[in-house]
């Protein structure tokens, strides 16, 4: 039962917080469960779609499309390495506990978010991941994470003031704020401009929540100042899910492709994708470095996006389905990226790039696992990300955007150079004196960065056959 | 077993068997080498095993369909000649890696990325898909990318990340390229692009893009400057990738791609000529000016590529057969070259001109191996490089630049310059510093044993040339 994915988690904090001690110690394999669950629960009806679930929930209708199926399964994937990571790296158990509410509290939110066909709870729901966020990221009192909670708590406010102001117009012309309804107003009327100022508005609000360049100011000090578990579910799938995904949910069955859509997706996603890679390349602090590469990537996103009205009905369904399947891919792998960045951190003590080197022989999992998603997020074959980077310049090209499938390809070369740069002063080059005696990080740290890796190459591999049949509509490319 | 379980398998075995070394290497380094020699040897029997149906006019097609079309590994004539080169110097070189890598740490890697180097060769020779083509081409840049970096120090990492670059940068061009082609003729399968495009060329600016890519695998100008910075290398990897096997990928996959596949616009027959002779002329002059052995070698790679290129673009049967045959003889001598350049730099701690001399009394098996190969790559009869150049030459003078031949028989000459040069500075004279002895007896076969292929393959041309030819008839269409 879908509505279970948002019930089971907000039972879980209040049954958490009873004054009862041993509840306390199954907190964290009750969320790894409940991770497993998900996971388990998105992976059955993903294949099936719509027909496999039930259409008639009390809350959320006509729930389960693929990309909804496809942002659980990644969810419930982040999930779990966000909850293993915090197992690693919570200072106290007080700490540890109350990160784990709010993480349960991000979900529920999430997991409500893509499920829903409503506006206004999508605001709802988008609010709960947002709020419990911050609180994530401000979570140890340091300078840095309130700095960060602060950035990113006045840019959202921003960005929902717009939100809600356009739901407000929407539901004045339209009388109700389902999508179905909104969209049919839409699409009769659409070029009024009173409705065109509610959809400039609501985009702009997705845009900064997305941190797409230039409203990108926030999303560094937020992913770089918070603790390493909270960077992960944050890196790894909350900006993605109130940002990307409301985004791409929302052009596809509300907005329509409009032809100013499309021009302000690809103007600003391909803005992001060679800002971010250019800023990625001067860092020194990796979480730093991850948080501007994950700019470059969510404008990959946009720009398969951007493809979505496109006269050339294939190219415009490869590329939503490419940036469909580049959110997922980056969830896995910015996800792994930041775990491994947590298990540097955790081990060395040090997060400046200049300072570290040749940790690949110290620990070799953590080394090996952050080559693959390197990998994967420059688009090299045949992981993962290689597809869906393929999807969207294959997309760009066919659908007549030349210019920006050369944008997009010759990017792909700057995310390379900064990974490499990444690997030569972290992983690869030789061993520090100082660190001969670091050790790979336990267990916490080095499953989940297996099983990421371990999905990274297995779609990879297996996309070929699973293309025509599984989370993409496309067939024959 | 039947011939597509072979095609299979010579693909399979070192793709997948490369895993499995590290594992054995735990418990084992002596079962790791063995292991990992047998892979490679068995790839190149398997070709061996293809190499009597497919003379005989067969061609071999192995069909996965998936959702980018017929996911195909295909072995013509083409193929499992080019298969063959590589397998068998892949062969010769992970036998002196025995020797030479011993006594280097992380070996479990090396071992692990020079198989997968190898059967990512394979695969990609054997590709009928362009994707596959692709996903291939890539896993040899990343194995590539680890082996040059392999001693870690900051500078030689910079340089594995300058090649890495350079190449990817190709590459993504030439996906471009592939993604143009599909659009043009609505699929990633080789035939049935082939079919497609029959009598429509392909349009220029695909050509450019993956022309983009090929050049910078091959080492040709204006892509060129990674490949001497690579000699920073372990010398097997130098052998293996500038001299043998990565560099080829360029070349085969042009002959793959534009002579077999896809038909191009007459005016490249002069543009890729022309490409190839300024980069065979330029290389050829940095490599008169080197004082270091190995990026000497390597700009004298960079100069053969060009031959190679001027044998397969200049069209007609003869240069087409002659740059096929180069590819076996140059990746035998030059290979040879490199691993012998490895032991002197791997006994004298040198690689300097200027500062080795005499070392033919110390080490008269190395120096004897070294000017056999260097002969060939010159094209001094009998061996075989003579035939190569040969028939590139000849083919190429019955068109109509003769101005081109011209500018290749002056890179011809200044080739036989620069090699006496380094072989006289390096073996002959009077000793500069103390002279030490021959490298182990492993490495000192394997430079034995490509000077002997080398001979053996002017003595026996008959056999290589039968194979070049028949498959340059394929190519164009003369024979099934």
């Amino acid at each position: 039962m879908p509505s279970l994915l948002v019930i089971l988690p907000l039972l879980a904090v209040l049954l958490l917080n009873l004054p009862l001690n041993f509840l306390r110690r199954l907190a964290q394999p009750a969320a790894l469960l409940f991770a497993v669950y998900q996971a388990l629960f998105a992976l059955q009806v993903l294949p099936a779609g719509c027909t496999g679930c039930p259409t008639h929930e009390r809350w959320f209708v006509n729930v389960l499309d693929p990309l909804t199926s496809v942002l659980l399964l990644a969810i419930a994937i982040v999930m779990f390495a966000a909850v293993c990571v915090l197992r690693a790296t919570a200072s106290d158990e007080k700490h540890g506990f109350n990160a784990l509410n709010l993480m349960l509290l991000a979900v529920a939110g999430m997991n409500g978010l893509v499920m829903v066909r409503d506006l206004f709870s999508l605001y709802i729901f988008l609010e709960i991941a947002s709020v419990s966020s911050f609180l994530l990221i401000a979570a140890q009192r340091d300078m840095g994470g309130l700095e960060g909670a602060f950035k990113y708590l006045v840019m959202s406010a921003l960005a929902t003031m717009m939100m809600l102001a356009s739901i407000g117009l929407l539901l004045a012309y339209s009388g109700s704020t389902k999508f179905m309804v909104v969209a049919e107003a839409l699409h009769a009327h659409g070029s009024h401009g009173y409705l065109l100022t509610a959809i400039g508005l609501f985009l702009g609000g997705l845009l900064i929540k997305s941190g797409v360049v230039p409203f990108h100011g926030w999303l560094p000090d937020a992913y770089a100042a918070a603790p390493a578990a909270a960077s992960t579910l944050l890196a790894g799938i909350v900006t993605k899910c109130t940002g990307v995904y409301t985004l791409i949910r929302l052009v596809q069955d509300v907005f329509g492709p409009a032809v100013a859509t499309q021009q302000l997706l690809l103007i600003f996603g391909a803005l992001s994708v060679v800002v971010g890679a250019l800023a990625a390349l001067g860092q020194s602090d990796l979480k730093r470095l991850l948080a501007y590469s994950s700019i470059s990537q969510v404008g990959y996103i946009l720009l398969g996006l951007g493809v979505c009205g496109s006269a050339n009905k294939f190219a415009a369904q490869l590329g939503v389905a490419g940036a469909v399947f580049h959110l997922f891919n980056h969830a896995i792998f910015k996800t792994l990226l930041f775990v491994n960045a947590a298990a540097v951190e955790k081990q060395t003590g040090t997060r400046d790039m200049n300072r570290l080197g040749g940790l690949a022989q110290k620990m070799p999992i953590t080394g090996l696992t952050s080559l693959l998603a390197m990998f994967a997020t420059a688009g090299v074959p045949p992981l993962a990300g290689f597809w869906s980077k393929l999807l969207i310049i294959a997309a760009l090209w066919l659908a007549g955007l030349h210019g920006y499938a050369v944008l997009g390809i010759a990017a792909s070369l700057l995310t390379l150079a900064y990974f490499l740069s990444m690997q030569r002063r972290v992983f690869f080059g030789l061993l520090r004196p100082e660190f001969a005696h670091v050790r790979e990080a336990g267990w916490a740290l080095t499953v989940p960065s297996l099983l990421l890796a371990a999905i990274l190459v297995g779609v990879g591999l297996a996309l070929p056959w699973l293309i025509g049949s599984f989370l993409l509509p496309v067939k024959g490319f | 077993m039947t011939l597509n379980t072979i095609l299979l398998l010579v693909v399979a075995v070192p793709v997948l068997g490369a895993v499995l070394l590290p594992l054995v290497g735990r418990f084992s380094s002596c079962t790791r080498n063995t292991l990992a020699l047998l892979m490679v040897l068995a790839s190149l029997a398997g070709s061996l095993l293809l190499l009597g149906p497919v003379m005989g006019g067969q061609v071999l097609q192995l069909d996965f369909p998936t959702g980018f079309g017929h996911m195909m590994l295909l072995a013509d004539r083409l193929a499992v000649f080019m298969a063959l080169v590589s397998s068998l110097v892949g062969a010769v070189i992970v036998f002196y890696s025995w020797g030479y890598i011993s006594h280097y740490e992380n070996q479990n890697e090396y071992y692990f990325l020079v198989v997968l180097f190898l059967g990512a060769m394979m695969g990609l020779v054997f590709a009928a898909n362009l994707l596959v083509l692709y996903i291939f081409w890539e896993i040899t840049a990343i194995a590539s990318w680890r082996l040059i970096g392999f001693f870690r120090s900051p500078a030689i990492v910079l340089r594995a990340d300058k090649s890495f670059m350079v190449t990817f940068f190709g590459a993504t061009m030439m996906l471009l390229g592939f993604i143009m082609v599909r659009e043009q003729a609505g699929s990633w399968d080789l035939p049935t692009i082939k079919l497609a495009l029959a009598g429509h060329p392909l349009t220029n600016a695909a050509v450019v893009f993956i022309m983009l890519g090929l050049l910078s695998k091959s080492a040709t100008l204006p892509l060129q400057t990674w490949l001497p910075d690579a000699g920073v290398a372990p010398s097997p990897v130098t052998a293996l990738l500038h001299a043998a096997v990565l560099v080829k990928i360029g070349v085969y996959a042009y002959a793959r791609l534009f002579l077999v596949n896809m038909p191009l616009e007459p005016v490249w027959q002069t543009v890729v000529p022309v490409i190839a002779a300024v980069s065979a002329l330029v290389a050829a002059g940095a490599a008169l000016l080197e004082t270091d052995l190995k990026r000497l070698i390597a700009f004298s790679t960079i100069s053969q590529i060009g031959f190679i290129f001027l044998g397969l673009s200049i069209g007609g049967e003869l240069a087409l057969a002659g740059g096929l045959l180069y590819i076996l003889m140059h990746s035998m001598a030059k290979g040879g070259l490199f691993l012998c350049a490895g032991i002197v730099e791997q006994r004298m701690h040198c690689k300097d001109l200027t500062k080795l001399g005499g070392l033919i009394k110390t080490m008269p098996v190395t120096a004897i191996a070294f000017l056999v190969c260097a002969f060939s790559v010159m094209g001094i009869p009998p061996l075989g490089g003579f035939f190569s150049k040969y028939m590139v030459l000849a083919g190429a003078a019955k068109g109509p630049h003769l101005w081109i031949v011209l500018s290749f028989v002056g890179t011809a000459i200044l080739t036989i310059i620069y090699l006496m040069r380094a072989f006289v500075l390096v073996f002959m004279g009077e000793p500069k510093t103390k002279l030490e002895t021959e490298g182990s007896p492993v490495m000192v076969w394997s430079v034995a044993l490509l000077a002997l292929l080398s001979l053996a393959g002017g003595l026996l041309i008959f056999y290589p040339s039968l194979l070049a030819t028949d498959s340059a008839r394929q190519i164009l269409g003369l024979i099934p």
